[in-house]
């Protein structure tokens, strides 16, 4: 277990968001009815059957707790070591590299997923964590979220409303090129260095291979939703398995 | 001796009529290895194997077929976590912790292959067992719950939440129930139960009809790990060659009684709501050492040490199963993805549920035992291979399939987004060690907390007796009040106090 007091700075910073959370969802709980409920001016429902009272008792309780864990985090010593980095028991070094990974995640998930191509977009952010995190160098980290930053950021900013998330658009193209890109500044740097193992030589593959042979199994054989059919490979793959080999199976 | 017997005719027919179907076959093998899988690598979880599962199959198949998946992955994952215990002493998943204690040192003495064949014997006949409670006590509970009503149901729940809490906190105990408590509020967010009041949807339409369960798992489960596992430093793992795997006989028989008694503590710990496998072989574990005559080999290679853990947390997988089954209230967190999928598919378990659902269930459950068994016996070289994957290299891949699995449960890129504000908050829970557990028993169970305590206060007219004049509310209530009041320090060092008196 992390030292006791790193732990304590820690519950003291949550603590505090807990007790501001709690206030806030008291105060919109206010927003819902509770004593003299009408609807049409007759009464509905009395304060025990309100859709406010099991709300108001849990933020209560979180409130209570929340003093309750400041209160051992500051006996603990917590209070004293909450504002320095070291403190809350994170090192420089750690604190950009779980700042990385939660980048290449949110951009993933918030910028490509619902406007690129799945299955370039999961090999570009594949790439980005295979390559960025494998040998721990931070050059490569960097470089791999600027890669995701540029596609991510031009799919969610060229493309931002709703309405234009599944429709067929230039993204797919600067995505992909982004793709073959990092590809190539992977190879060079890491023969540059002397460190062309199997990893590195296998990460295009499975990078483009992993995504393809999931979407298709969902899509065709799960028979499930997949993220943008319209997608610049996704649309030929389901083109070519409705009309191509599907009628070839069922000897058409 | 009637009953037991009408339970092995109907569990007979329900067996034979699984084996005799290829389907079954198709769905098992892969799912068990994919479950053992899962299990063996860590940073991935039962939890994780079943929730992407439920993913997958989503309500677009038969549920008898989803069910065979989703258990097999379930039975699978849970006992594939003792590879990297026994070999590594890198727990694959949370449930095989106790194991890596006596495993371990066991391979360190050149017995890792003897240490292995008889965890999968073990684990094998654990699942048994709690299979066979589990056909048992399910009926006996059910005729129970029929006169279990709203008052018990909301402390019931209320139970499951602070339990949980309580076990699975590995700080605080406060930090537990906390957890707990945003579990239950996000189980507030959208239309309330009773009188369709929108609550905390902030005018958005996708928090009208509430958190969904399965991207609520996936973010709960897959995100930290996949965050925690990319962050932290790499180191390929060597694990070491294996002679004969098979277990002898003789030794199987003379440790029965180990088997068997940490096979009844996993299936009793399983049973209780939201507590879960690990929980199961900490106890085992605990009770095996204090039962031993040579208790002070546990920690050492002890074989019953190893014995005692994974029997019981593959036994907890039948007992899990009771609860979710009688009342709708998951025993562990995989069961809560179970859960997920049994409502995707319109089943509520409870009193009304279809016998041929249980029927089926414990009927996958033996299969999936066996094929484990035989898996576990014949490829576990395989699975000793894959241990030399690296993270960073299966990480990104389970990125992939957590998010095409959310997405295509139902609520598309919504469900997404919900994932990874889900993952990013119990990320932040993981560092500042906050179960995460709780937190998706609190989400499960907080709709059902919800309306039944509204309901119990409806009938009576806001009369708050009624959660303590029935027998049964009275007893819940009881364990609930002792449940907080013996995490109050002063009252823990009081009766502390009182115990060491006595004990003098």
């Amino acid at each position: 277990m992390e030292d006791k007091t790193v732990l304590r700075a820690r519950d003291f910073w949550t603590s505090l968001v807990l007790m501001a959370t709690s206030i806030f969802f008291i105060y919109k709980t206010t927003d819902i009815p509770f004593f003299n409920t009408k609807s049409a001016g007759v009464d509905v429902a009395e304060w025990y059957n309100s859709a406010a009272l099991v709300p108001y008792g849990i933020f209560y309780a979180m409130l209570i707790l929340s003093v309750v864990l400041m209160f051992v985090s500051i006996k603990d010593g917590g209070a004293e070591r909450a504002l320095s980095l070291m403190g809350l028991g994170f090192t420089k070094d750690e604190a950009l590299r779980i700042t990385s990974v939660s980048a290449i995640l949110l951009l993933y998930i918030f910028g490509l997923v619902p406007r690129v191509d799945f299955i370039i977009g999961s090999a570009l952010m594949i790439t980005c964590l295979i390559w960025g995190f494998h040998k721990g160098d931070q050059k490569s980290m960097l470089i791999s979220v600027g890669a995701i930053a540029i596609a991510s950021l031009y799919a969610l900013i060229a493309h931002f409303p709703r309405s234009e998330w599944t429709k067929p658009h230039d993204d797919d193209w600067v995505t992909l090129l982004v793709f073959a890109a990092l590809s190539v500044v992977m190879f060079i740097k890491e023969r540059r260095a002397n460190a062309l193992d199997k990893i590195v030589k296998l990460t295009p593959v499975i990078s483009i291979l992993v995504p393809t042979i999931l979407v298709c199994a969902m899509a065709f054989g799960f028979r499930q939703n997949v993220p943008n059919r319209q997608g610049l490979i996704f649309s030929h793959i389901e083109y070519h398995y409705f009309v191509t080999i599907k009628p070839l199976w069922q000897g058409q | 001796m009637d009953f037991v017997l009408t339970q092995l005719a109907g569990f007979g027919s329900s067996f034979v009529w699984l084996i005799l179907d290829p389907i079954t076959y198709a769905y098992l093998i892969p799912a068990v290895f994919l479950g053992i899988v899962f299990g063996a690598l860590p940073g991935l979880t039962a939890t994780l194997a079943v929730t992407i599962l439920t993913g997958f199959f989503g309500n677009k198949f038969p549920l008898d077929q989803a069910l065979i998946a989703l258990i097999g992955a379930y039975v699978g994952a849970i006992y594939g976590g003792s590879y990297p215990s026994i070999l590594l002493n890198i727990p694959g998943t949370a449930a095989s912790a106790a194991t890596a204690m006596d495993g371990y040192p066991l391979t360190k003495a050149g017995k890792g292959a003897s240490a292995l064949g008889i965890t999968t014997t073990a684990s094998f006949i654990g699942t048994l067992f709690g299979t066979f409670c589990l056909l048992i006590f399910v009926w006996v509970l059910l005729l129970i719950s029929q006169n279990i009503a709203s008052p018990e149901k909301a402390l019931l729940a209320l139970f499951g939440i602070l339990l949980s809490g309580t076990l699975m906190s590995q700080d605080l105990v406060i930090k537990g129930w906390i957890s707990g408590l945003i579990g239950l509020a996000m189980a507030m967010v959208g239309l309330d139960p009773i009188l369709s009041e929108t609550r905390y949807t902030f005018d958005w339409s996708y928090l009208l009809s509430g958190f969904q369960v399965v991207p609520v798992l996936m973010g709960a489960f897959a995100i930290p790990q996949i965050m925690d596992g990319m962050r932290a430093a790499i180191h390929l793992a060597k694990a070491p060659k294996l002679q004969r795997i098979r277990p002898e006989v003789k030794e199987i028989t003379k440790r029965m009684p180990v088997i068997l008694r940490s096979g009844g503590i996993g299936t009793g710990v399983g049973a209780l709501p939201g507590v879960g496998e690990d929980v199961a072989g900490w106890v085992s574990y605990g009770v095996g050492k204090a039962a031993s005559k040579n208790s002070d080999e546990f920690g050492k290679g002890s074989v019953d040490g190893l014995i005692s853990a994974e029997a019981a947390n593959n036994a907890a997988i039948g007992g899990a199963l009771i609860p979710l089954l009688v009342l709708g209230i998951p025993g562990s967190p995989p069961a809560a993805a179970l859960l997920g999928a049994l409502k995707i598919n319109n089943v509520i378990p409870g009193p009304t549920i279809d016998p041929a659902v249980i029927m089926h269930v414990v009927a996958v459950l033996v299969l999936a035992s066996f094929t484990m068994f035989l898996m576990g016996l014949f490829t576990a070289r395989v699975f000793v291979t894959i241990l030399r994957i690296p993270k960073t290299i299966f990480l990104p891949v389970v990125m992939v399939l957590t998010t095409i699995g959310s997405f295509s449960v139902g609520g598309g890129i919504n469900d997404l987004f919900l994932m990874a504000g889900v993952g990013i908050v119990a990320y932040a829970m993981n560092a500042m060690h906050y179960p995460v557990a709780p937190l998706v028993i609190g989400v499960i169970l907080g709709g059902l907390f919800d309306e039944t305590f509204r309901r119990s206060l409806l009938i009576s007219d806001g009369d708050l007796s009624v959660f303590f004049t029935r027998p049964g509310a009275a007893i819940l209530l009881t364990l609930n009040i002792l449940l907080i009041i013996s995490q109050i320090p002063f009252l823990k060092n009081f009766f502390g106090q009182i115990f060491k008196r006595k004990n003098a």
